[in-house]
Formats: C-alpha cells, structure tokens, sequence
C-alpha cells in the first residue's frame, strides 16, 4: 500500500542474509490423544450388546376353560403346505385367498387377507353392535414356520387380540381337499 | 515501492508417537477382550416380524429349530446347565455304559455349548419324549426359565406344533418366538 513497508526483524536490511529464518510449526497434540482416550473410555463402558428381538405369544393354559363363541362370530383361517390359505365364517365352506403377495422381492402379506380380515370384523361388528370377531388360526403339519409369524404379526399390527391357534384336523384336511379340487385356484374376491 | 509479501510456507513437523501408543492400547484391548461366539448349532434364517419386544437378559431356555427339523434345546447359564447335566444326563450317561472320565469330559462340553441335539422329523415320537423331558429337567434346574423359540422360516409347522403342544402341558404358557425386526407397513389406518 503505502511506500514504507513496516520493518521487519528479518528485513533485508542485513547485508547478504537473504534467507529467511523457517519457524517450525509445533502443534501440541496431547489434547487430541486425550480426546481420543475419553471417546474410547466413554464407549468401553457404555456399549450394550443389541438383543435379539421377539414376539410374545400368549397361549392359554390348559386349565382354562373354553370360551362359548357364537359360530357366526368365529373366522377361521386355514393354511396349508405351499402358502395357500383359505378363509370362512362359523361352518361356511371355505374359500381360497392369497396369503402372500409375491410381487416384491421379499414376499409379504397380501392386501387380500388384510381386506377379508376388516371386511369380516366390520360385518359382524355390525351385526352384533360390537367388536366380537374371533379368529381360529389353523395351520396344516406341513405349512412353514414363516406363515405363523406373519399372520400372527400381521393380527399384531391390525390389533386383532381375539384369537386362538388351534388343531388342523382330519376334518380340516378333507373340507380343504373338497374346496380345492371343485375350485382349483380362483380366490372369491370377499 | 510496495513489497509483495509472499505467503510463508512453514513445514508442520508433528511426534507422531502418541497416535502409534493410542493405535497399540486399542488394538491390545481388542485383543484381549474379544470373545469368539460360540458355533451356531444348526444355520438359523430367522422370520421377520414387526414386534419389537426384547429378548429377556437371563434365565431363557431356548428350542432351536433348523429348516430340516433337527431340534436343539438350550440354557443360557452354564451354572443351570451344570445342574441339568448332573441331575439328569450323567445319570443317563453312567447307565448307557459310559465311564468317569468320559461323563467328565461330556460335563465340560456340555457346561459349555449353546445347546444339544434332541432329535429330528425321522421318528417324531422320541423327539416328543425326549423334549418333553428335556425341558422338564431344564425347568427342574431353574424355576425361572423363560421358554424362547428360535426356528427357520422353512421350518415345517409340525414341530412347532410340537414345541407349543409341550410348553403348554409342563405350564408354560407364554413364551416368545424370536424374529429380525421388520419396518412397519406404510399404509396403516
């Protein structure tokens, strides 16, 4: 800016010393390996190992004595090897409908079971004037683990609290093979 | 006239010596704490589900089911698995044949695996009996067992049919079933 430059210690005004003088740059790092033992105590002592998680299911115990629902109140649903399902209320003949809706890549349950579940419940709810649907789940030997917890999750998310897991029977078996040798795939839209 | 300061550059020296010390302490704490987890009894491919209740911290009993049917019971104290093995399997040990120091040997396998075989689909009856009295011993040992199912997706229904059916005669009515947690569906009303 102006002409008159502030001067400098090592101005060069010294005759012949042209170099200038390198100062090192001494960083104290002490504070940062103190952090970094802090962070490290820190997470020592307050890590917890992530637990597995679970559902909770709540059968009755053999002491308790049955509870008298009116048939018409009662869904039965019904699941056999290979995913297929079939729905009915009270002694109805049952009707086939997708378990699983296959179209993602993971399959997850159908929005045809969610509807025959609302769809029942509000009838009946009608019906009676409150809420007394109650499920019978029954899954054939041969179903996979996988379709229990779905629809038991599935039940779980739709608050259904009124249900019961009960046999697959000799019975079951032969109204199943009724129903799918007359009708062999054609869900009835409920 | 003006002198064009130019900007200084200055080399940085640092003791790179704490960070080596900090790398070392962390890698021998690594070392000296880290445990290996016990072989898995039988590949497991949990279910998904969206219950997000927590597996208890102790006293479980856990019936594990692999795809094809092989069935394992297990505790998770090996004090509880000590008191099982002498109230029980030693004695059956000694009158299969088997002597001292293999029911020894056995003792400390068995203090120490996660679980043991009880039997699969190839003859469903003895896996019954043998469940059923494996878990009465187990709940013998400890009054406060919780029962837990872990089981694979593909596993056949009949065993956990089984598994409840059993639970529910020695009066153990409520038990979890363990999954991989699962977002909840984004459609809800």
């Amino acid at each position: 800016m102006g002409g008159i430059a502030a001067p400098e210690p090592q101005s060069s005004r010294k005759k012949g010393k042209k170099k200038r003088k390198r100062i090192g740059f001494n960083l104290d790092m002490t504070p940062m390996v103190d952090v970094a033992f802090l962070l490290l105590t820190f997470f020592m002592l307050t890590t917890t190992f992530a637990k597995p998680n679970t559902m909770e299911v709540n059968l009755p115990s053999k002491d308790m004595t049955e509870v008298k629902v009116a048939e018409s109140n009662v869904l039965t649903i019904r699941v056999t090897e290979g995913d297929k399902a079939y729905w009915n209320i009270g002694f109805d003949e049952p009707k086939p409908f997708e378990l699983y809706d296959k179209s993602g890549e993971k399959p997850t349950i159908s929005n045809a079971f969610r509807e025959i579940l609302k769809t029942e419940s509000e009838k009946i709810r009608q019906r009676v004037g409150e809420d007394v649907m109650a499920i019978v789940l029954k899954f054939d030997k041969k179903a996979q683990y996988r379709n229990l917890v779905d629809v038991l999750d599935e039940l779980n998310i739709l608050r259904f609290r009124r249900f019961s897991i009960a046999d697959y029977t000799e019975q079951d078996a032969e109204e199943i093979k009724k129903v799918s040798s007359i009708q062999p795939a054609q869900p009835v839209q409920p | 006239m003006a002198r064009i300061k130019k900007a200084r550059r200055t080399g940085i020296k640092q003791d790179m010596t704490p960070m080596v010390d900090v790398a070392f302490l962390l890698l021998t704490f690594f070392m000296l704490t880290t445990q290996f987890r016990p072989p898995e009894l039988t590949p497991v491919n949990l279910p998904s589900a969206t219950a997000e209740r927590k597996l208890p911290d102790k006293d479980i009993m856990t019936v594990t089911v692999g795809a094809k049917g092989d069935v394992y019971l297990g505790v998770d104290a090996q004090p509880t698995r000590d008191r099982i093995f002498n109230n029980y399997i030693a004695r059956r040990l000694g009158e299969a044949g088997m002597g001292a120091a293999a029911v020894e040997d056995s003792a400390r396998k068995f203090r120490l695996a996660e679980g043991f075989f009880i039997g699969d689909g190839s003859d469903m009856q003895r896996l019954a009996t043998n469940l059923e009295t494996m878990i009465i011993q187990a709940r013998l040992a400890e009054p406060r067992l919780r029962p837990v199912i872990k089981a694979d997706v593909s596993t056949d229904y009949q065993y956990i049919k089984l598994i409840m059916d059993i639970f529910r005669k020695t009066n153990m009515p409520t038990f979890n079933l363990i999954t991989s947690l699962e977002a909840l569906p984004k459609s809800q009303n």
